[in-house]
């Protein structure tokens, strides 16, 4: 990797916490804003009465500086000595979030801009959430309007502590926190004289030491089928390596219809000698047998196919206008493939500025709602897990003919749906929650049996107890088992969050089930 | 890999999406630096054919050099050029001196507009950038305009991971953007590094040079004495003048070419 290459920043942030003029800013500062769009900007501000505004940099539509608010995504560019730059430019308003996606999307890092007097607000916090479901893990943190708050040290320290705790249930540490005034300068390009007590790095340093995006060589090879062209008598299958590199004569296996073949040529206009390709290569093959694949196959090598989906559990934001709803289709866009899919089961409705679970077992997904979901297949896909490959775990989901929402893949199960039994280590689900722990199975559809770890049946036997979220009545009989085998106590309970049965070491009898009206085992 | 690979490589997959989602596909060539890139781009794309027409908008305007360097570019790469004219705007007399605003409306906007009915085109590669002016700042990779050729720029729906929206209505016609992330400079860059011949227009005559290509009574060259791309290089890493300055249409009033664009311009 070149230390030139360009690096993606978003800027994202809450409402009027001074996206625009920071970029305006970081533009002025680093000599790349042209004098004539400067003079342009300042005379659109004379003209309106105004002082000079930056924020017309990005805002250039005739609404956007008219009721001054970004409303879509913009594209600019600046340098560092380090390297070149692009910055999205990120809308603050909810109703403009989809546009914030499409912008957040691109990035290779983020600057989570937060203003210093008024604090963390709601899309601070659901920027940052959004973030974390796009995969986002380059997050510097600008604490802005410093100039307001007097520079207080202790304001600053608030601000970072609040927002440090929340980005931590989110997953992301940011590298750094920097107090800023994007208005007038401070710590932007140079440190600032009014913040003594900060030795961080100034905002530029802080960008200047995120990588660009990250080298996806080295993981397994996924080429996806992009198409497949039939032209001078020969068979091109064209596509971009996706991960891996991919080499004439390697054995390469596609996915899913688990046909086999090796590579003769791997071809680029232009470039008669090429015998590799690399992950972000475009690039043409082919093969030693002409095979008949389409569009969405995913060649990979015979060592790591990847795996053939059935049904998804995914972790998806939703844009769409109207409510993504439990069993109706949707088309699912995962790299080159497009699969009719319906949601099964919608297991948890979360809020996306405050993370918090709207409803379980739901059956409707609302806009800039949270979710998580499994999906059920109309035929298998090519697919990997987010964390073990971004790009084969990333999807979209289209809604009459536009993305309507976007996730990434927390499990991909291979099996029929519904079909094929599923051994679950139970402490291996264990989430502790402020209220004890907790299990949750509601999003296991089909058939299962449980096991459990000795450590584990020892700390319940000790009067530990814990509280499994059940979905089905085949899930209770399992578990009832399971507490007759380790002689554990088990009661069952349905309130308005759902069914629930608790695993205990107390009491005499060694299985009690209950439902409202009394024990039914 | 190198920033330029990667500009290279995202327009190839572009043009591969669109030309897999799309029947009747054509490019704008408007002779200029950018289009004449994304030309190269195409036959990268397709190892070396360009299974599509080309259209070229001639307002009449043009100058003498830039049709030179078209018919003779088209005839070498073996391209299959269609001519796009508004006749009847030209027969009438049309020129800036009727408001820029009018005049590139009929000449470049209608007569795209016709064109595209005339042959039924339902997707049209664009060259344009994000770094060439603002509201092209805010455009999506596949940007949809409707059956009255309006860009509805205050709702776009969101594009991630390039997954694109290709599902539009029978009446609407898709711009591609293949270029939208380049900027001037890379688009110097790769002309040096491919080797793509250009339009002599844009090299130093006489202290003058065009930077930006467009009808010869509303676009005015800028001092240079760059006549070569390495010196049009280093000329653009110290100049802070905006690419389209030259451009009259784009300084004759406030949000003119957000007004333009919105109306189907390109």
């Amino acid at each position: 990797m070149s230390e030139h290459d360009t690096l993606r920043i978003v800027i994202a942030g809450h409402v009027d916490h001074g996206k625009s003029t920071l970029i305006g800013r970081l533009f002025y500062d680093t000599g790349s804003l042209p004098e004539e769009r400067y003079r342009e900007i300042e005379r659109t501000c004379r003209e309106q009465g105004r002082p000079f505004e930056f924020a017309y940099l990005m805002d250039a539509l005739q609404e956007e500086r008219e009721q001054n608010i970004t409303i879509d995504t913009a594209q600019t560019f600046f340098r560092t000595k380090k390297r070149p730059y692009i910055i999205i430019d990120a809308p603050g308003h909810k109703e403009f979030l989809k546009n914030m996606v499409t912008g957040a999307a691109a990035a290779d890092a983020a600057i989570l801009l937060v203003d210093g007097a008024e604090g963390v607000r709601e899309q601070t916090r659901r920027h940052a959430y959004i973030l974390s479901l796009l995969g986002l893990r380059q997050v510097v943190v600008a604490v802005n309007k410093m100039d307001r708050i007097g520079f207080r040290r202790d304001r600053f320290a608030e601000v970072e502590e609040e927002l440090r705790r929340f980005l931590q249930s989110v997953g992301i540490v940011p590298s750094f926190v920097v107090p800023i005034s994007a208005r007038e300068g401070d710590n932007i390009a140079s440190r600032s004289g009014r913040t003594p007590w900060f030795h961080g790095p100034t905002l530029l340093s802080a960008l200047d030491a995120f990588s660009a995006a990250c080298d996806i060589s080295d993981l397994p090879l996924r080429f996806p089928v992009q198409d497949v062209y039939k032209w001078d008598g020969k068979r091109i299958y064209a596509g971009r390596v996706e991960s891996g590199t991919i080499r004439a004569g390697d054995r390469i296996v596609f996915s899913p219809s688990g046909k086999s073949t090796r590579v003769r040529t791997v071809e680029k206009w232009g470039a008669p000698d090429l015998s590799a390709a690399r992950a972000g290569e475009c690039v043409g093959l082919t093969l030693v047998d002409e095979l008949f694949v389409e569009r969405g196959e995913v060649i990979g090598t015979a060592e790591d196919v990847p795996a053939e989906a059935r049904e998804i559990v995914a972790s998806l934001f939703w844009l769409g206008n109207a409510p993504l709803r439990r069993g109706r289709p949707y088309v699912l866009k995962l790299a080159t493939s497009e699969t009719e899919v319906t949601a099964s089961s919608i297991d948890e409705r979360l809020d996306s500025s405050t993370l918090e679970v709207i409803e379980r077992h739901a059956d409707r997904v609302e806009n800039l709602e949270v979710a998580n979901i499994t999906f059920t297949l109309s035929r298998p896909i090519a697919a990997d897990v987010f964390e073990t490959n971004p790009r084969l775990g990333r999807f979209v989901l289209d809604d009459g003919g536009f993305v309507a929402g976007g996730g990434i893949i927390r499990e991909v199960r291979t099996g029929a749906p519904g079909g094929g039994t599923r051994v679950i280590r139970l402490d291996a689900r264990l989430a502790t929650e402020p209220d004890g722990n907790f299990i949750d199975l509601t999003a296991e559809p089909g058939p299962v049996e449980f096991d459990l770890s000795a450590g584990f049946a020892d700390r319940l036997a000790r009067g530990e107890q814990v509280v499994v979220r059940i979905r089905s009545a085949d899930q209770l009989e399992k578990l009832a088992r399971l507490a007759f085998g380790h002689g554990l106590v088990l009661v069952f309970r349905r309130d308005e969050d759902g069914s629930k049965a608790t695993l205990s070491g107390r009491g005499e009898e060694s299985v009690v089930v209950y439902d409202e009206t009394g024990p039914i085992i | 890999m190198e920033s330029l690979d990667e500009l290279e490589n995202q327009s190839i997959y572009i043009f591969r999406e669109a030309y897999r989602k799309f029947k009747d596909l054509a490019m704008l060539w408007s002779i200029g630096k950018d289009s004449t890139t994304m030309l190269w781009l195409a036959r990268k794309a397709f190892f070396g054919r360009v299974p599509f027409p080309l259209v070229h908008i001639d307002t009449s305007y043009k100058h003498p050099v830039m049709i030179a360097y078209r018919d003779r570019m088209a005839k070498e790469w073996g391209v299959e050029l269609v001519i796009g004219r508004n006749s009847q705007a030209i027969r009438e007399g049309m020129d800036p001196t009727k408001g820029r605003f009018v005049c590139c409306n009929a000449l470049k906007t209608q007569g795209l507009q016709q064109i595209l009915d005339e042959h039924g085109y339902k997707g049209i590669f664009l060259g344009i950038r994000w770094d060439e002016e603002g509201s092209r700042a805010k455009e999506r990779v596949f940007s949809p305009w409707d059956k009255n050729f309006e860009w509805n720029y205050k709702d776009q729906p969101p594009e991630m991971w390039d997954q694109f929206n290709t599902s539009f209505g029978p009446e609407t016609h898709v711009r591609i953007h293949p270029l939208l992330s380049w900027t001037e400079l890379d688009i110097w860059k790769y002309i040096h590094r491919e080797k793509i011949p250009v339009c002599p227009l844009y090299f130093a005559g006489e202290g003058k040079r065009f930077r930006s290509l467009g009808c010869v009574p509303c676009n005015f060259p800028i001092d240079s004495t760059a006549g070569t791309v390495e010196e049009i290089m280093r000329e653009l890493q110290v100049t802070k003048t905006p690419e389209r300055a030259g451009r009259a249409q784009d300084h004759e009033a406030a949000y003119m070419m957000q007004k333009l664009r919105s109306l189907g311009y390109m």
